[in-house]
């Protein structure tokens, strides 16, 4: 069919001589086609990308480039001479350059005569690029007037046109590295782009690396899974029959070994409805979610990046609102626009595992403790804080969590990454809402810490706090929650037990 | 030992060596903490601002415009009209906090063109000169000799200042704002409630201070807007170690950087410098402190 254009063989890159984050990987893009590169978080698509546009250079690996070996690139501009350029997920626009001043960004020194810049030319030649492109915009337009799907065509095609400019060879087509460009976007603006998109086809090859499957699976000509730096899977999507699923379950893996049983834990679920939600809605991100969580249990939404499931927790937390459809708590009902303090106050706490966001790393662990606990160590009388209380209270929650530190003055910054993330814990431990939403509770913390982070979890779970997950971890889902709602698209497509969801997940 | 205190000892030790008899002397004392009130109570109530990572230079405004307020309303109110001095603070506290946090506006430019705002409304109202304003003599009057009577009276303030930033959650809800805004709405703060509290607590501080400061710097409402009395407060906060990102310092750092920030002057005051040399040395030692606590500095505890 199509003739290969570029292809890296066995690559391999490791950081600080521990982290593998390629471990012998081969893709290739062929002319004229959208190939998709897929992959959780960590998988090494942007390492590897970062190694095709020369911002990384490979410990091994063979690079070619319509058949014939080729060093890697040594730079971003040396990878453009040899028509690869990357569009970035964010930031790529500046908005109040016009259309044409932004295309020709950094290419100025075309378009001098005199020492002044040809503005008239520029536009001329903006316009004709964006025609051949199939882009329609007023080139004299600000960037920022324009709908995001047309900015990031202009970024794309500013990409196409720099690999021209640059480029040795001018008969090469361009390679274009998409990272993630739908995220940013609404439903509309994607659809928008792919339509742009596939007219650009002609014109150029596209690596597009993105979370979401089923746009994946609708607009990729091929795609190459990757995980744990390894290339897993590979398929021709023109030729093979998949579903999303089929590439979901490829993404994620077949890791049914590491889960570990934990029935023995599982009590009949309460009586007690802690929170319900009806038909809840919020449209561009999720349609019709109902549940009724019970008290001491957890539910767990499951779902592919882009399925809708941060922005469902996210809704409870106070941290978006909803549009339509019944949020409560118990009796007390939850209004669309109430912001975390309310929910805090209602009993919700809202527990994400990007320390980052959580925790005050310039503070000391007791003072990240205490900050949701205020109440307990002000006096009764005068709202003052006692400082002996608040210290007393550290003490207690490091030593039950086992937090290693010199002391519970020590700031958090210099704490490790597991041991951050046990402070965060912790000062919901002592706080002990109703209820507990987890966004990613173990991202970025090693095999060890998490199991603690299970452990307490588990534990405040059975003195009857009530809890919703949200993970990109599957293991994380069958140790953890006792109904697995499985998300995609934005709706509920099916509700699985614990046990169920690990035979899905193995078969 | 937090660095700025080694500065003060130093400074002090080395403005001792160089004027011995002059240094130490009464006049010299009595001028360093009339110099430390003025700075002192100008820099408190910005602070709680600063410490939230936003800026207010709205204080030099509000002591001109309640200046002249009282001036205007004495033959109304008659004594009474003192209290528009605080109420010019506690309107401009709440409209700026309201502002800045409804329609997120950078609170530098806000609260400069307030600033400028004012200085304009200050000198239409009192037709362009300096007006002097009687009966308020009392406010100043010598209680123990060689004190100011208005060190005295900031103590309270001072200790309230203090009291608020160290003792109470408002502190701990100020600087998790400072340090990490979308952590502190994780962790269920009300944000945008507090940054209102932090602009009303600096137009409350500032309106009060500003009744001392009123008397303290002459009685009478001033229509000239001087860049040194806006900049000097600022390098108080900043000397003393409240980083103007935010997220630390406080009123207690502020004290320390206001003593130290008037030592320092005080000593290049007694030598033969221009006073032109002495502006540009106040500008670098703006800049080395904005540096050093933009880098941060270990061992600093947060308070």
């Amino acid at each position: 069919m199509n003739n290969k254009l570029l292809e890296v063989k066995d690559v391999f890159k490791t950081f600080d001589r521990v982290v593998h984050a390629l471990k012998g990987v081969s893709i290739e893009a062929r002319e004229n086609e959208i190939v998709g590169v897929v992959g959780e978080n960590g998988a090494g698509k942007s390492t590897l990308m970062k190694i095709l546009v020369g911002v990384y250079s490979p410990d091994k690996g063979e690079m070619y480039h319509k058949g014939r070996r080729v060093p890697f690139p040594r730079n971003p501009k040396d990878a453009s001479r040899r028509g690869i350029s990357i569009v970035y997920q964010e930031n790529g626009v500046i908005p109040w350059l016009k259309v044409y001043q932004f295309l020709f960004l950094g290419y100025e020194d075309k378009y001098i005569k005199f020492m002044t810049l040809q503005m008239d030319r520029m536009k001329e030649q903006a316009c004709e690029i964006l025609e051949e492109l199939h882009v329609a915009c007023n080139v004299e337009a600000f960037m920022h007037e324009l709908p995001l799907s047309t900015q990031k065509m202009i970024e794309i095609a500013r990409a196409i046109l720099g690999v021209r400019l640059e480029s040795e060879d001018s008969e090469t087509t361009p390679i274009i590295i998409l990272d993630e460009p739908t995220s940013p976007l609404t439903d509309d603006e994607r659809k928008e782009l792919f339509k742009d998109l596939l007219k650009m086809k002609r014109n150029a090859s596209f690596i597009f690396i993105s979370h979401i499957i089923p746009e994946i699976m609708e607009f990729t000509d091929r795609v190459h899974v990757l995980r744990d730096g390894n290339l897993v899977a590979q398929y021709d999507l023109s030729r093979e029959k998949m579903t999303e699923e089929d590439l979901f379950r490829a993404i994620v893996g077949r890791k049914s070994s590491e889960y570990i049983s934990r029935s023995e834990d599982r009590e009949a679920l309460g009586e007690e409805v802690a929170l319900s939600a009806k038909n809840l809605s919020k449209s561009g991100h999720f349609y019709d979610i109902s549940f009724d969580l019970h008290k001491g249990t957890c539910i767990g939404f499951f779902g592919p990046a882009g399925s809708g499931k941060s922005q469902i927790i996210r809704t409870i937390a106070g941290l978006m609102s909803y549009d339509a459809g019944d949020l409560k708590a118990g009796d007390q009902e939850l209004k669309a626009d109430e912001l975390p303090h309310v929910r805090l106050k209602r009993g919700i706490g809202y527990f994400s595992g990007e320390t980052g966001k959580e925790l005050f790393l310039n503070w000391s662990i007791a003072k990240n403790i205490s900050i949701i606990n205020m109440e307990k160590i002000l006096g009764k009388v005068i709202p003052v804080i006692h400082f002996s209380a608040e210290k007393k209270m550290a003490e207690n929650i490091v030593q039950k969590l086992e937090i290693k530190s010199p002391s519970v003055g020590t700031d958090c910054y210099s704490l490790s990454g597991g041991n951050k993330q046990k402070v965060s814990v912790g000062k919901w431990l002592e706080r002990n809402p109703d209820i507990l939403l987890l966004d990613d509770p173990t991202i970025g913390i090693d095999v060890g810490a998490r199991e603690d982070i299970y452990e307490v979890l588990l534990e405040m779970k059975k003195n009857g706090i009530s809890m919703i997950l949200v993970s990109d971890e599957p293991k994380e889902y069958f140790i953890l929650c006792d109904r697995i709602m499985f998300v995609m698209d934005g709706r509920v497509q099916k509700v699985l037990g614990p046990e169920e969801f690990r035979k899905v997940m193995s078969t | 030992m937090h660095p700025v205190i080694i500065v003060f000892l130093a400074l002090l030790l080395i403005f001792g060596i160089i004027y011995p008899g002059r240094f130490f002397s009464a006049i010299n004392f009595k001028a360093i903490l009339r110099q430390f009130v003025t700075l002192t109570l100008f820099a408190l109530g910005p602070t709680f601002v600063v410490v939230t990572g936003r800026l207010d230079l709205s204080y030099i405004g509000v002591w001109m415009l309640g200046g002249v307020l009282v001036w205007l309303f004495k033959p109304i109110l008659g004594m009474l009209s003192i209290i528009m001095i605080p109420i010019t603070g506690i309107a401009t506290g709440l409209f700026i906090g309201v502002v800045q946090t409804k329609a997120k506006i950078p609170s530098f430019i806000l609260t400069l063109s307030l600033l400028v705002t004012y200085t304009g409304l200050t000198a239409l109202l009192a037709g362009g000169y300096p007006r002097a304003v009687d009966g308020y003599e009392f406010i100043t009057t010598s209680l123990i000799p060689l004190i100011p009577t208005a060190f005295l009276l900031s103590i309270p303030i001072i200790t309230a200042a203090v009291f608020l930033m160290k003792c109470t959650r408002i502190c701990v809800y100020l600087n998790a704002i400072g340090s990490n805004e979308e952590g502190a709405r994780l962790a269920g703060i009300n944000v945008d409630k507090y940054k209102i509290l932090a602009f009303l607590l600096s137009g409350v501080f500032t309106g009060i201070g500003a009744i001392i400061l009123f008397q303290h710097l002459g009685g009478s409402a001033q229509v000239q807007l001087k860049l040194d009395s806006i900049v000097w407060p600022l390098v108080a906060i900043v000397l003393g170690g409240t980083p103007l990102t935010g997220g630390s310092g406080g009123p207690q750092r502020t004290l320390l950087g206001a003593i130290t920030f008037t030592i320092f002057y005080r000593g290049l005051y007694l030598s033969s410098l221009h006073p032109t040399m002495v502006t540009l040395l106040v500008g670098i030692v703006l800049i080395v402190s904005i540096i050093v606590s933009a880098r941060g500095l270990k061992g600093v505890t947060v308070t």
